[in-house]
């Protein structure tokens, strides 16, 4: 079950962006892994979508982790300490160390952005947009293309089908499989072009191009309180990105 | 990115949209040149945290720009054609991936929006593009400012008719993916330590073999894998809008008054590599 909504969508994106700046700043495994640990693990436990957003993630950190231990764990020139000569390949520490770093932070930031945009509300991020007074033409944009992608998907898998029904076979070459991907593609093109035609007269004809004001039939969800969360946030956190880096950096 | 007039009739308003246009392409081009003409110290063996946080808010902060700069400037009918282009980039890279491509793909919408309303478009749309496919996947973010130059050379190269013959329009991917590649190679190293998929780790693999440094060794691949991409790329949008009825291609002003597939417009002429008409 989805969990009850506590914070406005972009207090959440904003949250999860400075948790990711942060991480990258102070540039520690320790660091990186307590917030793996401590911030990352319960959220996608409580998300009440634990299943899904750990499937997601696995599906998307897992092969990148795989090839990033394969790449620097085989191939790191700038290694001394050798594990293991393979010929072409050698395994070092210095290789393993940076692989293993690199990984922890790649998870952090692909799992806070994940858990975050997967556990979204995107109308009411749309919503809070529009009452926040952002370019009503990205908010078109976005909430357009977000309800687009299932339907292009959905449409893309219809013309496959009804390819194949007439004998469309994709092959092994590539060429053939490129003559395949224009079976399907002109087709779904063709057929977004006269959706977004008449997409265009619709919208012209309710007065998009005008540049008064817009109302939003939405609730506002966001409060004056995390507004002023959100300045906080952006002023600590770049604080203490500040004196981390006067502290650590040298020279 | 649009032509226009003498700075004394140029209305008050596009002053601003100049400038947040100057700002986003000079922080770009500076986040470029402080990861790979500086290349910091720590790069060589090190995790690179500043670079890394330098290339996130650089090309992230740069297409951000872009973007707020552009879309005050887009017609209606760039609009709405802009969110088919974001969904196509999303549901083909999957198609692709599933057809067992070994290229990404991901580009076709921008470049096909690039195509039918101009290089503005184009380079808002492969910036919101990214932005939004980090909302599935978090890699794609930080190649916001080179997915929006990627559309913004297409249109381009729309614009100076480069998509009117199928060998013209390779040739154009073929420039374009080379740039791509050079600016997305940072990003990928300092984010990612150049990570990616198998078939790009074995063309690292190999020039770290030899002994290249990681960022030279993912420039090189981003130049092979990135052109070869956006060569297939190219010749798949140029083979789809001359095979699109002429009508759907005129309704865009950019399309309609650049003559991007020529006097003719439709037909299957081009489809088979030709001619597709020039005026």
């Amino acid at each position: 079950m989805p969990r009850r909504r506590i914070y406005n969508p972009v207090t959440e994106l904003l949250t999860a962006a400075l948790l990711v700046v942060l991480v990258l700043v102070v540039n520690r495994w320790e660091f990186s892994l307590g917030v793996l640990v401590l911030g990352v693990l319960p959220a996608v436990l409580f998300s009440g979508r634990a299943r899904r957003i750990g499937l997601a993630l696995a599906l998307v950190t897992g092969p990148l982790l795989i090839s990033s231990l394969l790449l620097h764990g085989l191939f790191f020139p700038e290694g001394e300490r050798i594990l293991l000569d393979l010929g072409i390949a050698r395994v070092s520490v210095e290789g393993l160390v940076f692989a293993a770093v690199l990984g922890v932070r790649t998870s952090v930031f692909a799992g806070v952005l994940l858990t975050t945009a997967m556990t979204l509300d995107i109308a009411e991020l749309l919503a809070t947009m529009t009452h926040r007074g952002w370019n009503r033409k990205l908010v078109f944009v976005i909430g357009s293309a977000v309800g687009l992608i299932p339907h292009v998907a959905l449409r893309g898998q219809q013309i496959t089908r009804a390819q194949q029904a007439r004998g469309f076979v994709v092959g092994r070459g590539p060429f053939t499989r490129l003559r395949g991907l224009l079976a399907v593609t002109t087709p779904l093109v063709i057929g977004l072009l006269v959706d977004a035609s008449e997409r265009n007269h619709m919208l012209e004809a309710r007065g998009f191009s005008a540049t008064v004001a817009r109302t939003s039939y939405v609730p506002d969800s966001d409060t004056a309180g995390q507004r002023v969360f959100r300045r906080l946030l952006v002023l600590g956190v770049g604080l203490c990105c500040a004196v981390w880096l006067i502290v650590t950096v040298p020279g | 990115m649009s032509s226009s007039s003498a700075p004394a009739a140029e209305p008050a308003a596009l002053r601003p949209r100049r400038l947040l246009l100057a700002a986003g392409g000079t922080l770009i081009v500076l986040t470029y040149l402080l990861l790979v003409i500086l290349q910091p110290t720590e790069l060589a063996g090190g995790m690179g945290s500043v670079a890394a946080l330098v290339s996130l808010i650089g090309f992230l902060g740069g297409g951000a720009l872009l973007v707020a700069g552009i879309l005050p400037m887009l017609s209606t009918s760039s609009l709405v054609v802009m969110p088919l282009g974001i969904a196509l980039n999303i549901a083909i890279g999957q198609l692709a991936g599933s057809l067992g491509l070994q290229i990404y793909l991901d580009a076709i919408g921008t470049v096909l929006v690039a195509v039918l309303a101009g290089p503005a478009a184009g380079a808002a749309t492969g910036a919101i593009s990214n932005a939004i496919w980090g909302l599935f996947n978090p890699f794609a973010l930080p190649f916001a400012a080179g997915a929006a130059l990627i559309g913004l050379l297409a249109g381009l190269a729309a614009k100076h008719g480069l998509f009117r013959r199928v060998y013209t329009a390779a040739g154009a991917g073929l420039v374009t993916g080379a740039i791509g590649g050079l600016v997305a190679a940072p990003v990928a190293v300092f984010m990612f330590g150049a990570a990616g998929t198998p078939g790009t780790n074995a063309i690292i693999a190999v020039f770290r073999s030899l002994g290249d440094k990681l960022l030279l060794a993912a420039t090189k691949q981003g130049l092979l894998s990135d052109s070869l991409d956006k060569i297939v790329v190219f010749v798949l949008v140029a083979l789809i809008v001359h095979a699109l009825p002429q009508r759907a291609v005129r309704q865009f002003p950019f399309a309609r008054t650049q003559r991007v597939i020529g006097g003719r417009g439709g037909g299957r002429s081009a489809a088979r590599g030709n001619d597709a008409g020039t005026a």
